[in-house]
């Protein structure tokens, strides 16, 4: 028996290392004082993190990713909490209907969840605004956040609720005082989790910003086919720095599992 | 759906009756207008005409033509075969990995399971960007091989094994929790029982532990599958312009040469590549579980 958990631990081990690697190396690089890739180190320096400070492109970039992220996950949230209430609380007519259109954009890919807001946008006349890279940030975001909100009303006890109505409590006051806080958990994670994976994403944003309203991985994503340098390599390692607080602030604070 | 609702309620009144799930009404609206109309636009522009192929109005001409020329054919066969083979490799690598997690038991792998998440949100863009240092000629992988004449691998970058790699790395978190999931609902007591009516290691693997856990391979499988089918960023980067997939490929109609309409069509061909292979997928591995 312990051999075979020797085994077992040599081979996640290397599952662990491959895994790891690529957000690894370029942490490394990101100190490293060469000023293209690939090439040895040679000495470490802080001089990639200094030269990002004065980079206006990419601090722009970073915030407006962050702007988008942050009403993108909001709007989602409560879409997302909304639908997912309707869905969990009782049995209700259309029920599979809904949620299949729910989910839906989790079985299309991005890059044709962009190209098909584009294509309407312009049917419509209308320019690609950051209001039109919210709404496609949105649906690609709800499933997500309407999935770790219903986790946690499957949780809730609804009886709760029914106690607070038959008790004189109006319906909006049950909502603020007794549901809300006891599916807070599941709102926060579901934020946090949905901003994460806004401020990330290529494929949706790709065909519908500006020079104006080029978020964070559409200006590496430039950045990175003319070159790269230490410099991508600091964005990038400033950006594994925030997926490590999530994944640890929702692991541990909020004891979510993401999947599985 | 219907028989529930006209059933009558047996729950006790209570002051809010919900009988249509109105409060998913803005969610659904909203997926309404800006998820399926413009899907069903892009079905509509993907049977228009355009510079490529002229046709008076609606038709499949931008199929045919996608589908005789065999650039765009060899494009279509690529992305189903980088999808198929990140599967089985994924497989390979997963399934071994899931089961090693169940062997160290649920205090040890809760926590390593954290680990796996990590790479979910950190974004393929960054570690894309790790693969391309990685793998880089005379980077740290391929230039210490050749310095010591190891391998005689020219490039990597910019070869479909690349892209491989790169979709193995972005998919196997998923393979691995998909298939640790069904792993975790064998109970320890079956096992046990198995062993001592007499079932060696392979005997336990074959007959009691593979046909349990079939519903999480195939349900990573379908997984693996439709993200590395959908994958954008990994092509693009780590195959290159010799490596065109179909998402790549959509990107190409819209950024290189504006094409909406041949956009479309391929975004359609993607679509129905990759329902129809689940589906089948779907109808082939149900026979083998309950």
């Amino acid at each position: 028996m312990t051999a075979k958990r020797l085994l077992a631990w040599i081979f996640l081990g290397l599952i662990y290392l491959f895994i790891l690697i690529p957000a690894a190396i370029v942490i490394v690089d990101s100190f490293s004082s060469a000023t293209s890739f690939p090439s040895p180190i040679e000495s470490a320096t802080l001089h990639w993190y200094r030269a990002l400070l004065d980079h206006e492109e990419f601090l722009d970039s970073i915030r407006v990713s962050a702007l988008v992220a942050a009403i993108a996950a909001s709007a989602s949230v409560v879409l997302g909490f909304l639908a997912a209430y309707a869905l969990v609380r009782r049995p209700v007519k259309g029920r599979d209907a809904v949620q299949t259109l729910l989910y839906g954009p989790l079985f299309v890919p991005q890059i044709v969840i962009g190209l098909a807001t584009l294509q309407i946008l312009s049917l419509a006349k209308l320019r690609i605004s950051l209001v039109s890279l919210i709404i496609v940030h949105v649906v690609y975001l709800m499933p997500f956040t309407m999935r770790l909100v219903m986790t946690s009303l499957s949780r809730f006890d609804f009886s709760l609720e029914d106690a607070a109505l038959s008790l004189g409590a109006s319906y909006s006051r049950t909502l603020w005082h007794v549901t809300l806080p006891l599916v807070r958990t599941g709102l926060i994670a579901g934020f946090l989790f949905a901003f994460i994976l806004s401020f990330v994403n290529l494929p949706l944003s790709l065909f519908l910003t500006n020079s104006r309203t080029a978020t964070l991985p559409v200006v590496m994503f430039a950045y990175i086919e003319s070159r790269i340098d230490p410099l991508v390599a600091a964005v990038a390692s400033m950006i594994v720095v925030a997926a490590v607080a999530v994944t640890v602030v929702l692991e541990r604070i909020f004891r979510l599992r993401l999947l599985g | 759906m219907v028989s529930s609702a006209d059933s009558p309620e047996t729950s006790p009144a209570t002051v809010v009756e919900t009988k249509w799930p109105t409060s998913a009404l803005p969610a659904a609206l909203f997926l309404s207008v800006f998820f399926l109309l413009p899907l069903a636009f892009v079905l509509l522009l993907s049977l228009s005409p355009n510079v490529l192929v002229h046709s008076h109005g609606l038709g499949f001409g931008n199929f045919e033509y996608l589908l005789s020329k065999p650039y765009y054919l060899s494009v279509l066969v690529r992305t189903v075969r980088i999808a198929a083979v990140t599967t089985v490799v994924g497989l390979l690598i997963g399934y071994p990995a899931a089961y090693s997690l169940k062997l160290l038991g649920e205090r040890v792998s809760s926590g390593l399971i954290i680990g796996l998440t990590f790479p979910i949100l950190a974004g393929p863009l960054v570690v894309v960007l790790g693969w391309m240092i990685l793998l880089a000629d005379g980077g740290p992988l391929l230039g210490p091989l050749h310095k010591w004449n190891l391998i005689r691998l020219p490039h990597l970058i910019g070869t479909e094994t690349a892209v491989v790699i790169g979709l193995v790395h972005f998919t196997l978190p998923f393979v691995i929790l998909s298939i640790y999931s069904s792993l975790r609902q064998i109970p320890d007591d079956l096992i046990e029982a198995a062993r001592s009516l007499g079932a060696g290691t392979g005997n336990l693997l074959v007959r009691v532990i593979w046909p349990l856990s079939l519903p999480g391979v195939i349900s990573a499988s379908l997984i693996a599958f439709s993200l590395a089918a959908s994958a954008y960023v990994t092509p693009y980067y780590l195959g290159g312009p010799g490596q065109i997939t179909l998402t790549t490929l959509v990107g190409e109609f819209i950024l290189g040469t504006y094409n909406s309409q041949m956009a479309a069509a391929a975004s359609v061909l993607l679509l129905i590549t990759m329902f129809a292979i689940t589906f089948a997928f779907i109808k082939f591995t149900s026979r083998f579980v309950r």
